[in-house]
């Protein structure tokens, strides 16, 4: 059988043989070629400077694969650059594990690819090495990705979610739950007028910029599953401080607020991809600020609330109408499947 | 920039001029019961509570639907998973809530075929699209879901969709405010009504409830200036000693109601009495398929052979739901029964008291 004409992946693409190497060499090869992957070895082989390095890794299993501003290959991508950016890193090189689905459409498969090296080059950073798997029907949903990777830390940073102090401020990069909104209406096949788009974003540029200001940053983290509310969470018990966020700072479009609103979920507790958050020292708040909406992704960030000494581990909201709240970790889910 | 419709009733300025009329013309310690869940999850998320006089206690009463569907019903939609070529179609919510072993989120990861949907056309949907299998939707809520369950059944039987059936556990409002009244030890000052339920029924559906007991009432929305809004007409009602049956949410709720729902409403379904978990039977409280339609009933088409399981010991969503107790006073809350871990199912819905306090306290 002849895999390569085939308009599918057949089981034939991930056995080892003819259709594998075709499958590498013609269609992800020319996509993600580098000086390191073209070694064609089994692992890749990269020079690292002497200092700290930060090692992450994640898998992504979206559902659906495609939705309103990218798919699981660009997701995949920013994730991780996202994470290892979050460690104060400068994302270098990462790896690719592809779980296929027998039977999914080629087109699909070279989309998702494309988008994948696409997401690499804007991030500045190289997939290096990788793995390809086909599945029999119905062991895998269509397609599921794993990418990890490495980064170089500055000399001199230090961030971590248990260094986050009593008066530092808490800095959102943009708006919340766009991407957890998006992945919804995706996949509920829910309409609603305006731009419901995933926020997937590579921050790695932001970081950099912010860390080689000068400025201070104590704690960096990207509130993807579980949101804003649960990643302050974690970030609170970790340091043994507490939160209070401001509800009338809390940067939101107003058609995923009006989402929110009518399925009631909770904003705070909704899935970003591209948003991350910075607890600074309140003196250099303000200058932390301005370098992240000088990024392109980063252009509604705002100051959201502060780090207080009151009740350790727990995170509160001062409403718009002058009450209190608490925000607690989300318990269970809102929604299935949304990385 | 203007505000929008909506952020009118959010209005900062307009709520600090609401709280300060509170505390000013609140002199008694009042009972006041938000009869509704989705009140009792707007009322945390905008900490309402803490900007109340403390002459105010705020009571979380029966009207979250998920609280006080009946364990043994909770037990048959758990049993119709387990038949063969099912499909369990369920609104979310529902999904964690324990009857007396598990779950229907227990039975899916058990290989059940359970889905969750946003509307119960969407039951009829897959039902159309699974001609093998029957599909079942688990009904449950008050008279806001009662007439689309009771169009959907008018369409399925249009449209000839036999494989379709609803296991109804739906229920009415009023009837549980007249029980709630006469129950002993209940004391409440005063009724926050439903506003999406009171779309349905209109101001008149408590009139009879209102004229036996004498409760001041007010039906209102779901934003914080709503509430605060209503909270002043029962402290006003209250402190000049003349009970009224308010409307405080002219922008949604008609005299009358929509009469064209409780027409599909009442083509479909019959009264009947029903069991409300924590509380037990109330009569007339809920609504069973006609005998025209009876063969969309799930409970007729299958044999479940289910067994009375007494609720948990210890569990105190009964007195809660009744405004008897806060959930900060039952043994098991925050010790046993957390939203990981719920043993009632005030702790399970997201509406319910015992997890909105957990949540939001």
């Amino acid at each position: 059988m002849n895999a390569e004409n085939n308009n599918t992946i057949l089981l034939d693409h991930g056995a080892g043989g003819k259709a594998s190497h075709a499958l590498f060499s013609k269609m992800i090869l020319p996509l993600f070629s580098n000086e390191y992957l073209d070694m064609g070895d089994d692992g890749a082989v990269y020079p690292v400077p002497a200092g700290r390095m930060a090692f992450s890794t994640d898998s992504y299993v979206v559902d659906p694969i495609f939705f309103n501003g990218g798919n699981i290959g660009d997701l995949a991508v920013n994730g991780t650059v996202n994470d290892i950016a979050m460690c104060g890193a400068i994302p270098l090189y990462i790896s690719v594990g592809l779980i296929i689905e027998e039977g999914l459409p080629i087109n699909d498969f070279q989309e998702i690819i494309k988008s994948m090296a696409t997401a690499a080059g804007r991030a500045g950073v190289k997939i290096v090495t990788g793995d390809t798997k086909v599945v029999p029907r119905g062991k895998a949903d269509k397609i599921f990705i794993n990418t990890s990777g490495v980064g170089m830390i500055p000399d001199g940073v230090n961030v971590s979610g248990s260094r986050a102090l009593p008066g530092d401020k808490i800095i959102l990069s943009g708006t919340m739950a766009d991407h957890g909104i998006a992945i919804l209406t995706a996949r509920e096949g829910l309409t609603f007028d305006g731009d419901l788009k995933t926020d997937s974003a590579p921050l790695n540029h932001m970081v950099k910029t912010m860390l080689s200001s000068g400025c201070e940053v104590h704690v960096l983290r990207d509130p993807t599953r579980g949101g804003v509310g649960t990643t302050l969470n974690e970030i609170a018990s970790q340091s043994g401080v507490g939160m209070t966020l401001f509800e009338k700072d809390l940067p939101i479009k107003k058609q995923v607020n009006g989402v929110c609103e009518l399925l009631g979920f909770d904003p705070l507790y909704i899935a970003n991809e591209g948003k991350l958050l910075a607890i600074v020292p309140e003196k250099q708040a303000s200058k932390v600020l301005d370098l992240i909406k000088a990024d392109t992704f980063g252009k509604n960030a705002a100051i959201i609330g502060q780090v207080t000494d009151q009740r350790p581990g727990k995170v509160f909201l001062e409403t718009a109408i002058g009450g209190q709240r608490l925000v607690d970790m989300l318990t269970g889910e809102q929604l299935p499947r949304i990385c | 920039m203007g505000l929008t419709y909506l952020e009118k009733f959010r209005d900062p300025s307009l709520a600090k001029n609401l709280v300060a009329a509170i505390h000013k013309e609140s002199r008694h310690p009042l009972r006041l019961m938000e009869v509704c869940g989705t009140h009792t999850m707007a009322i945390f998320r905008h900490g309402i509570r803490n900007i109340l006089p403390e002459t105010i206690t705020l009571l979380s009463g029966p009207g979250c639907p998920v609280c006080v569907t009946a364990q043994k019903d909770i037990d048959a939609f758990v049993a119709v998973s387990r038949q063969p070529d099912v499909i369990v179609t369920t609104f979310g919510d529902l999904m964690r809530v324990p009857g007396s072993g598990t779950t229907l989120a227990g039975q899916k990861g058990a290989g059940a075929d359970v889905r969750m949907v946003y509307s119960v056309f969407d039951a009829v949907t897959i039902a159309r699209q699974n001609p093998e299998k029957q599909v079942v939707f688990c009904a449950v809520g008050f008279e806001t879901t009662i007439p689309t369950i009771a169009a959907a059944v008018l369409m399925a039987a249009k449209e000839k969709v036999t494989n379709f059936s609803i296991y109804g556990a739906n229920k009415l409002t009023p009837p549980a405010l007249a029980a709630l009244m006469t129950t002993p030890g209940v004391s409440i000052d005063g009724f926050i009504l439903p506003g999406h339920v009171s779309v349905i029924t209109g101001v008149d559906a408590y009139r009879s409830v209102f004229e036996t007991h004498k409760v001041p009432s007010v039906i209102t929305g779901f934003e914080p200036i709503d509430i605060l809004h209503a909270v002043l007409m029962l402290v006003r009602q209250n402190e000049s000693g003349v009970p009224a049956l308010e409307n405080a949410y002219p922008r949604a709720v008609r005299q009358s109601g929509n009469p064209k729902a409780r027409e599909v409403m009442h083509q479909v379904f019959t009264v009947c009495d029903a069991a409300w978990r924590g509380i037990g039977l109330i009569k007339n409280s809920g609504m069973e398929l006609k005998p025209d339609f009876k063969v969309f009933d799930a409970g007729a088409r299958f044999e479940l052979n289910l067994t009375d399981v007494a609720e948990p010991k210890g569990c105190a969503c009964g007195e809660i739901l009744m405004g008897l107790k806060t959930p900060v006073a039952c043994a098991l809350y925050k010790k046993v029964c957390t939203p990981m871990t719920p043993v009632g199912p005030c702790m399970v819905s997201s509406e319910g008291a015992c997890a909105a306090y957990y949540n939001y306290g």
